[in-house]
């Protein structure tokens, strides 16, 4: 080994944004329409890295820019169970933004759930990808150095402060767009909502949806229990079970 | 907002309420997110170029009090506060390399409240460095602005005890850097505290690269 090291420039990771730039200007559109609704907070976690989440919420609390708007925005305490922690705290409305490891199943599990909790779902990661779907925006970086990896998350979320606020001065564009216009829509004529099981009795079950509680029947589908994801359709529980995770 | 512009819209076309284009404004903001992304590693290279002396002296400084059983203490408010906490983690958890013992003095949220309620947030790091620092110790404090009273006191209590003192900071490198206290100063020079904190980060990781070659190049002298 050599006596003297000089310190090496680490790799400085992608010198383009490129594509990613698109899903994150779209991540920040969401989430300014969503905070255009009063109330709505952002959730914030990261199991590995928890002082990214809590720089997160310090951007959207505590602005840099003097005059931005203060917005809600909450760490999930590290060391607390993800999905127990979001499903108390969550109101529809809101947004949960992970920094994690595709390979993160708590995040995996929390983001699917969102569905059914009426929650926008951001996904900040690196290296290998979670499957296509796993959160409504996946902002992933290619990179496999965990040291560079952490340095552009930096400039991610940095960012995602920044183009939420841009968005702000669009007033007539902060309402969401209707999702579909065409006869058979699978989000809106209720081909199969996500919905979480809040209680079950007999052949019938309480569930969470994006829409807020319900009574559905159970009785074409393996006894779920409370927590357990259901697809509802028409008022009936049409799968359940672990294919929904 | 909107509010008070009247007959200014014209000036600002984008500022009318009925406006429908979310595709013009998502390639605008995706545009935005590309050059500052371009800007930021500019930045990033500059710095660390800039810096690459400094960290080398701070590295071996570093090293020669960890190899003495010196532990590191980091702090700093509000992001430079998770850089802080970034900075114990990456210690004392490593991707690679040797685990060394560093703390986050931010991290305490019953010894925060305690000294900001009853004396003052002056003091909250400086306090902390009383009760822990020892001579052979390492005090690395974060600021943007390199003004934080707290980081100045801190940096002044961790001398009196012969702390290493190192400090990160951004502009001009502000008080910080024109402060004998603060034995060395890592600037990231830029008017945009988010680049200076995202400079910062890579400064951090630089910086901890350089002690951890520093300590297996004097592993490599054990006989």
């Amino acid at each position: 080994m050599s006596a003297v090291t000089s310190p090496e420039v680490p790799a400085a990771g992608s010198v383009e944004l490129g594509g990613v730039a698109d899903d994150l200007a779209r991540a920040a559109l969401a989430m300014a329409r969503r905070y255009s609704v009063p109330g709505a907070t952002l959730w914030c976690a990261s199991g590995r890295w928890p002082f990214h989440a809590h720089h997160v919420a310090v951007e959207f609390v505590h602005p840099v820019i003097m005059g931005k708007r203060a917005l809600a925005a909450l760490t999930v305490p590290p060391g607390a169970d993800l999905v127990t922690t979001l499903r108390a705290s969550v109101r529809r409305g809101d947004m949960v933004v992970a920094l994690a490891p595709a390979g993160d199943r708590a995040v995996a599990d929390a983001m699917r759930r969102g569905q059914a909790w009426g929650v926008e779902t951001i996904w900040i990661g690196a290296g290998p990808r979670p499957p296509a779907g796993a959160a409504d925006h996946v902002v992933w970086l290619d990179t496999d150095d965990e040291l560079a990896a952490s340095e552009q998350f930096v400039r991610l979320y940095h960012m995602l402060w920044e183009l939420t606020h841009v968005c702000f001065e669009h007033p007539g564009l902060m309402k969401a767009e209707p999702e579909c216009n065409d006869e058979v829509c699978i989000t809106c004529s209720d081909e199969g909502r996500l919905a979480e099981v809040v209680l079950v009795e007999g052949d019938e079950a309480v569930v969470r949806t994006a829409e807020g509680q319900e009574r559905i029947d159970i009785s074409l589908v393996d006894p779920p229990g409370p927590g357990d994801l259901v697809l509802v359709h028409a008022g009936f529980a049409i799968q359940a079970g672990e294919a929904l995770l | 907002m909107s509010a008070g512009t009247e007959g200014t819209d014209f000036l600002y076309p984008f500022i009318e309420g009925d406006e429908k284009d979310a595709p013009s404004l998502l390639d605008d903001l995706a545009t935005s997110a590309r050059n500052k992304w371009v800007e930021s590693t500019a930045l990033r290279q500059r710095t660390l170029e800039q810096s690459e002396p400094l960290i080398r002296e701070v590295a071996a400084a570093m090293a020669d009090r960890f190899l003495a059983g010196g532990r590191l203490f980091a702090f700093g408010n509000g992001g430079s506060a998770t850089d802080a906490d970034g900075v114990a983690q990456l210690y004392t958890a490593p991707p690679w390399g040797t685990p060394l013992p560093a703390r986050s003095l931010v991290e305490d949220h019953a010894v925060l409240t305690a000294l900001s309620n009853d004396i003052g947030f002056d003091v909250v790091f400086s306090r902390q460095l009383i009760a822990h620092g020892r001579s052979g110790d390492i005090a690395m404090g974060f600021s943007t602005s390199g003004n934080s009273e707290n980081l100045l006191m801190a940096f002044g209590e961790a001398r009196k005890q012969g702390m290493l003192t190192v400090g990160l900071s951004g502009y001009d490198g502000g008080r910080m850097a024109a402060d004998p206290a603060v034995q060395h100063c890592l600037v990231a020079r830029s008017q945009s505290v988010h680049r200076i904190q995202e400079a910062q980060a890579s400064l951090v990781h630089a910086l901890w690269e350089a002690v951890q070659h520093a300590l297996s190049d004097a592993a490599a002298t054990v006989p």
